[in-house]
């Protein structure tokens, strides 16, 4: 209604994640009502919102840890299967990062990194470890190879889960809150490490309460509010002339003010 | 009252031989009842409505009778409606894998359900099957916390087996009872019989402290 709306830097790109109307009930509960979004080839879109609004259920709905109560998720233009068998392929061409990391306890850093393509793929074991070591220093842990979760600060552990994420050549890596169970001295390195991955071209969708990396790493913000979608747009307009009243409340609560 | 101690000595190999069967019994039904429990356990969890249940009424069947009539029921009852007929060590032996692959069933179970969901959907979420994320994921982390539970199961099970002598199996118990009743020494052959049990049983314990602290969980 203010400034005109800036263009969407990956409108040329084509989708590779299509939210059609998702609908996800929990009882009688409206977790999703009718989110309509969509993600194109090496865009950032960041989910932003209020607790329990719906963003990490919408994540959650992309690699099938959720199932929908109605409407489509299209990957690569190619609705997710109901076969648990076909949605493992999927699953597989998309990496997640948890808020709690998740790390397996009894592995070290690397076999945390290598597991997967040892186990899904069938790669051997030495292969995977190489590969793993190279992913490691990408996230600057080479030298915590060896170590086991336990002996990581929380924001090691969440740049081995992005590694263990990337392992798998994701076409796109799904974040879930990242940075909310991390000691604020740790969460610049792990947003250091995204905005990395972002800058490579990697497609992403981050659910997130860090304003300043939405506003400074996305192409496309969408704001949450009871399971619908209040207002999306390019971060400028989003965080510089937000359109809908529930994103200047929301942005206002968070003390954000440009 | 004259105390002939002499009693034990000389019936040295027999008490030896007992004490050899009790050690084979407790291994035996262990080597049967964790693989059992395991089993058990993944029936239970699995999303097959009828092998869960199955799985549901052993283990509650089992756990909830006392063991000594189980014994009774595998020497006297199976033989008649199953015309299923062992030895009496092999009865005795079917009866301890009954009882005990029931406990561990409850054991594994517990240990499975104590690991996060969220290490199963980190495992999927690079693209393992459930029962990929179950094998390489949640089973060994599970073991470190059953292992504890395990290894208490283990010396009660070793002392438990003291109850088979009641269908004549010959093991430490009912070799002590026997010369008991045949010499009429009931002091000695008691004590002896508790001496014994109690060297053998505080090792083991000993031994299941020791695993305790080494497998506590740390989080």
């Amino acid at each position: 209604m203010s400034s005109p709306t800036p263009a969407r830097k990956g409108a040329d790109q084509p989708p590779v994640v299509v939210y059609d109307n998702v609908r996800k009930l929990y009882g009688d509960f409206v977790a999703l009502d009718g989110v309509t979004v969509q993600v194109n080839k090496g865009e950032v879109m960041c989910l932003i919102g209020p607790s329990g609004s719906g963003k990490s259920t919408l994540l959650r709905c992309t690699n099938a840890l959720e199932t929908l109560s109605g409407g489509r998720v299209l990957i690569d233009g190619v609705p997710l299967p109901a076969d648990e068998r076909d949605a493992r392929k999927v699953r597989q061409k998309m990496g997640m990062v948890f808020q709690n990391f998740e790390l397996f306890p009894h592995k070290s850093a690397l076999d945390n990194v290598a597991i997967g393509p040892v186990t899904v793929l069938g790669m051997s074991e030495a292969t995977a470890r190489e590969r793993a070591m190279v992913l490691l220093e990408k996230v600057g842990l080479a030298a915590k190879a060896h170590n086991f979760p336990s002996g990581l600060s929380g924001g090691q552990q969440q740049r081995v889960a992005i590694a263990r994420a990337l392992a798998m050549e994701p076409e796109v890596m799904l974040f879930d809150e990242p940075t909310s169970a991390l000691d604020p001295e740790t969460i610049g390195e792990v947003l250091n490490v995204m905005k990395r991955l972002a800058d490579e071209g990697m497609t992403m969708v981050v659910v997130t309460h860090e304003m300043s990396f939405a506003r400074r790493v996305a192409n496309w913000v969408v704001v949450f509010d009871h399971g619908k979608v209040v207002e999306q747009g390019p971060p400028e307009q989003i965080f510089d002339a937000p359109h809908a009243e529930r994103t200047r409340d929301f942005l206002s609560h968070l003390g954000w003010n440009g | 009252m004259n105390l002939d101690w002499s009693i034990v000595w000389d019936h040295r190999s027999e008490l030896l031989h007992g004490a050899m069967l009790t050690v084979l019994l407790t291994v035996l039904t262990m080597a049967v009842a964790v693989p059992a429990g395991i089993v058990l356990a993944l029936m239970r969890l699995s999303n097959s409505k009828p092998l869960a249940f199955a799985s549901q009424c052993f283990v509650e069947f089992f756990r909830n009778l006392p063991l000594i009539l189980v014994v009774y029921w595998a020497f006297y009852v199976m033989p008649v409606f199953l015309h299923i007929e062992f030895s009496a060590f092999t009865t005795g032996l079917v009866a301890l894998c009954l009882n005990v692959s029931a406990y561990n069933a409850e054991t594994f179970r517990a240990g499975i359900n104590s690991i996060r969901k969220g290490q199963t959907e980190a495992a999927m979420s690079v693209g393992m099957s459930r029962w990929q994320a179950m094998r390489t994921v949640v089973v060994p982390q599970a073991w470190r916390r059953v292992l504890p539970v395990l290894a208490s199961t283990w010396v009660s099970l070793f002392k438990d087996t003291s109850l088979v002598s009641v269908i004549a199996v010959g093991e430490l118990a009912h070799v002590a009872l026997q010369i008991r009743s045949s010499s009429f020494r009931v002091l000695e052959m008691l004590t002896a019989m508790a001496v014994i049990y109690w060297l053998m049983g505080y090792p083991q314990a000993k031994l299941v402290d020791w695993v305790q602290k080494k497998f506590e969980v740390k989080e």
